[in-house]
């Protein structure tokens, strides 16, 4: 019970603070943006392999938007020494990590739903139901890149490397689920049988399951101290 | 003698006590993996027969698997230690995990290059997006993470949690990657047949100089693991005996 009050706090916080400063998201969109204009101009894209083309872009927009934006919860504790006291503090670590995912994730979320439009937008695709149907691999997929995401950005936040280490840690852990995110995410342009997107979800199930488990488990060693 | 010891257990505290410098072992294990290194040469350019279908090049083969299985190995040792690190705490763990990382990005590196010599006369190219080359190269890129991060956070004091938290990530993503490529790569067309399907080892003298080839890689890796174990061993130890020293210090000025 007071697991979840600290959960619930710390996520308060940090939905107030969003709310009232707009950093997160206004970053995470704007980052979409301007790597989806980058793709349009590389990418020509072809009408014959539109869907995938469009699939394509919105996880190269999710992946690198994310890497800068996704995390700014987190790192905001660095600031005054605010993630010792959190560390010190009685609170299980993995509710600690849990309400930095569940952040990072209802704000990569809402800046993903903007990206699908200007995918939508710059690709020439249709506004229908088959959108719908992009929602399960693109939700998966944020949940567990922000659970990949939120346990790096605590290491590589503390190195003096910082922002440059996390792109080297965390892009070819996201291998898998990017393959399989694609994947779907092309299929349900597409149109094609619900029956294509299940075992792509299969896989972005348990990349979800596996890094959010390993992340409330090594949470603790990542932010205590010596 | 009894107070000489006891302060010297004072000044050698756990884990800084065990660094002794290189194994005796160590030039023996040299030697070995000369005679095998020697040997295996021997048997890739004169024993075995060569291939029927694939010629001279598949002679590779026989440094191209035991390096790949070094590099597994090497790479399962960096999970591991990196678990007994989180677990127990001792920096000998941590030292294992990166001597381990270090050598076993070398043999991954020999594995792509050797794979990449040896595709492009079979496949007539030196890199295609087969199933076990990507995983290969996914392999390849996370221990390169592994390591920039131990060469980019080293004067932080808490890399080796760090390393030991990557390297068990790293490890257990391994199967999530092996099945998404495989997925991916069966639902394009298959342009060309794995290695693995055309041929068996056929002639047992294949079987013979692949097994000396893969004991002497193994021995090589072995040698040269405990070559920079050791290594890390004694700077482990001289950190600690400067941070003795700086505190001795410190408390002499306060005197």
């Amino acid at each position: 019970m007071r697991a979840m009050g600290a959960f619930a706090a710390i996520l308060r916080k940090d939905l107030r603070l969003e709310l009232r400063s707009g950093q997160s998201t206004v970053a995470l969109f704007a980052l979409s943006l301007l790597i989806l204009v980058v793709l349009v101009f590389t990418l020509s894209p072809d009408p014959a392999n539109r869907a995938e083309a469009s699939a394509g872009a919105l996880w190269v927009a999710m992946v690198f938007a994310g890497m800068l934006g996704a995390t700014r919860a987190l790192l905001a504790e660095n600031e005054n020494g605010c993630m010792r006291a959190l560390a010190t503090s009685p609170i299980d670590p993995a509710m600690l990590y849990a309400a930095k995912l569940a952040a990072a994730f209802i704000f990569m979320t809402v800046a993903e739903g903007a990206a699908v439009i200007l995918v939508v937008l710059f690709f020439n695709l249709e506004f229908g139901p088959e959108l719908l149907r992009l929602a399960p691999p693109v939700v998966l997929g944020t949940l567990g890149f922000s659970a990949l995401a939120t346990l790096l950005a605590a290491i590589s936040g503390r190195t003096r490397a910082g922002d440059l280490l996390l792109p080297l840690l965390a892009v070819p852990m996201f291998v898998p689920a990017l393959i399989a995110g694609v994947k779907a995410s092309a299929a349900a342009l597409s149109g094609a049988e619900l029956s294509a997107m299940t075992r792509w979800l299969g896989v972005l199930v348990a990349f979800d399951v596996l890094f959010v488990t390993l992340g409330g488990l090594l949470f603790e060693h990542v932010i205590g101290e010596d | 003698m009894a107070a000489s010891s006891s302060r010297g257990s004072a000044v050698n505290p756990s884990g800084a006590k065990k660094a002794r410098g290189v194994p005796a072992l160590a030039p023996w294990l040299g030697v070995a993996t000369l005679a095998l290194m020697v040997a295996s040469l021997f048997m890739v350019f004169e024993y075995v027969p060569t291939e029927a279908e694939q010629g001279i090049v598949q002679r590779i083969f026989y440094f191209h698997v035991p390096c790949a299985w070094v590099a597994f190995a090497a790479f399962g040792l960096v999970a591991i230690s990196g678990a007994f690190y989180l677990w127990l705490g001792d920096q000998i763990w941590d030292d294992l995990g990166y001597a381990s990382a270090e050598i076993g990005m070398v043999f991954c590196t020999l594995v792509l290059i050797t794979g990449s010599l040896w595709a492009k006369p079979i496949w007539g190219a030196w890199w295609t997006w087969d199933s076990r080359l990507t995983t290969t190269f996914i392999l390849w890129l996370l221990y390169g993470g592994y390591l920039m991060l131990r060469a980019m956070a080293d004067d932080t004091p808490e890399v080796a949690r760090f390393g030991a938290v990557v390297g068990i990530v790293a490890a257990l993503d391994v199967p999530v990657i092996i099945v998404s490529v495989r997925l991916w790569r069966t639902i394009h067309p298959a342009v060309l047949v794995t290695r693995q399907g055309g041929h068996g080892l056929e002639d047992p003298r294949m079987v013979a100089t692949l097994l000396v080839a893969t004991v002497a890689f193994t021995v090589m890796f072995a040698w040269l693991l405990m070559l920079r174990f050791a290594q890390l061993r004694l700077r482990t130890r001289m950190k600690e005996l400067r941070r003795q020293l700086a505190l001795a210090e410190a408390s002499a000025g306060d005197l």
